[in-house]
């Protein structure tokens, strides 16, 4: 019975601050304000505060962790929506996708590995450029800490949208779908709102390269990782 | 509330072919998660257009536009993990950057010299 009082609290809690972030970033639209960076700080900041466990909020916080699965499912219905590109576009957006998730994965694992950072944290930071749903299970299954990946992931959206620009230039990449290949690959969902707000075709070319490069991390992320560690 | 009941069920679709998925991974021993086999699964009958996309059209579009509200749980997890950033924990987060940087320059690079190839061919 206590259990299931502490549940509901965690759920409805986490729906509450989730609304009032997502209004907020309605208001204040950059990635600082993102729900998911200000309203998990909020969270982790009430645990600590009040010193409850991890544990005890993950009582409600599992039920909404079930909904994970069906969340990747749903990224049909996007990739769907962008049929027509991905069909007239499918040789550069893959191309693209493909090395830039061989790119990701071994730079991340060779420079964590040259820094001594330990083998857990390695593991959890190999798909760090693909949708959290869809990393924390890659992470899981190699042996890394699942919040550990979660939180990799939101460095690689928030702070791939701060360097875009930047890239861009150094890289010399001005056509829109080299663009939004290059964000959606490096900095999947959160990179892909920031590409929307340029234009649709290069929100479009993220979508997809993101969806195609969650698939095809998860692939080559487990073979990879393990031939490199 | 209609609406509501029309979202609910569009929703336990996608939890129906998640579990499909699964099923799918684990009968064949395969690498690929159980939730992408459900996504790429669902792409194939769309595409195909064995299933309507009016089926599961509102409560899929309402799931993807409130999607991180479901990462925030995992996300929280990082309390238990907080000493890790603190002091040369800074060195985990340049490295994110760096091969963040690296992805998007390289795939960015990359599949420019694709589409500008097709752009040529066409002319």
């Amino acid at each position: 019975m206590n259990n299931i009082i502490i549940g509901l609290l965690a759920i409805i809690g986490t729906l509450i601050v989730y609304l009032f972030m997502w209004k907020l970033h309605r208001r204040v639209l950059l990635p600082v304000t993102l729900p998911i960076f200000l309203g998990s700080i909020v969270i982790v900041l009430v645990l600590l505060l009040f010193h409850i466990d991890y544990d005890t909020y993950m009582i409600g916080g599992e039920w909404i962790n079930q909904l994970l699965g069906p969340a990747v499912v749903a990224l049909a219905y996007p990739l769907y929506q962008q049929r027509d590109l991905l069909k007239r576009l499918f040789v550069p957006i893959l191309m693209g996708t493909i090395v830039g998730a061989v790119v990701g994965i071994m730079s991340g694992v060779l420079l964590a590995k040259w820094l001594g950072v330990e083998e857990f944290i390695i593991y959890s930071l190999v798909s760090k450029s693909v949708t959290t749903p869809v990393s924390i299970v890659i992470a899981d299954s190699l042996g890394g800490a699942m919040p550990l990946a979660a939180v990799f992931v939101m460095i690689a959206g928030m702070g791939g949208v701060l360097i875009a620009p930047f890239i861009f230039k150094a890289f010399k990449i001005d056509h829109v779908i080299g663009r939004g290949v290059g964000i959606g690959s490096a900095s999947h969902a959160i990179g892909t709102a920031r590409a929307m707000e340029d234009g649709p075709l290069g929100g479009s070319a993220s979508t997809v390269a993101m969806v195609l490069s969650a698939i095809i991390v998860s692939i080559i992320a487990p073979i990879l990782a393990v031939w490199m560690l | 509330m209609l609406k509501l009941g029309k979202i609910i069920m569009h929703i336990a679709i996608l939890y129906g072919i998640f579990l499909i998925g699964n099923w799918i991974q684990v009968t064949f021993h395969l690498i690929i998660p159980g939730s992408v086999i459900g996504m790429i699964l669902l792409f194939i009958l769309l595409y195909t257009k064995s299933i309507k996309v009016s089926w599961i059209e509102d409560g899929t579009r309402l799931f993807v536009s409130h999607l991180t509200l479901f990462f925030i749980p995992a996300t929280v997890g990082i309390v238990n993990y907080l000493q890790l950033f603190s002091g040369k924990g800074i060195l985990l987060i340049i490295i994110v950057l760096i091969s963040t940087a690296l992805v998007m320059g390289i795939s960015g690079v990359v599949s420019q010299w694709f589409v500008r190839k097709k752009e040529l061919h066409h002319e």
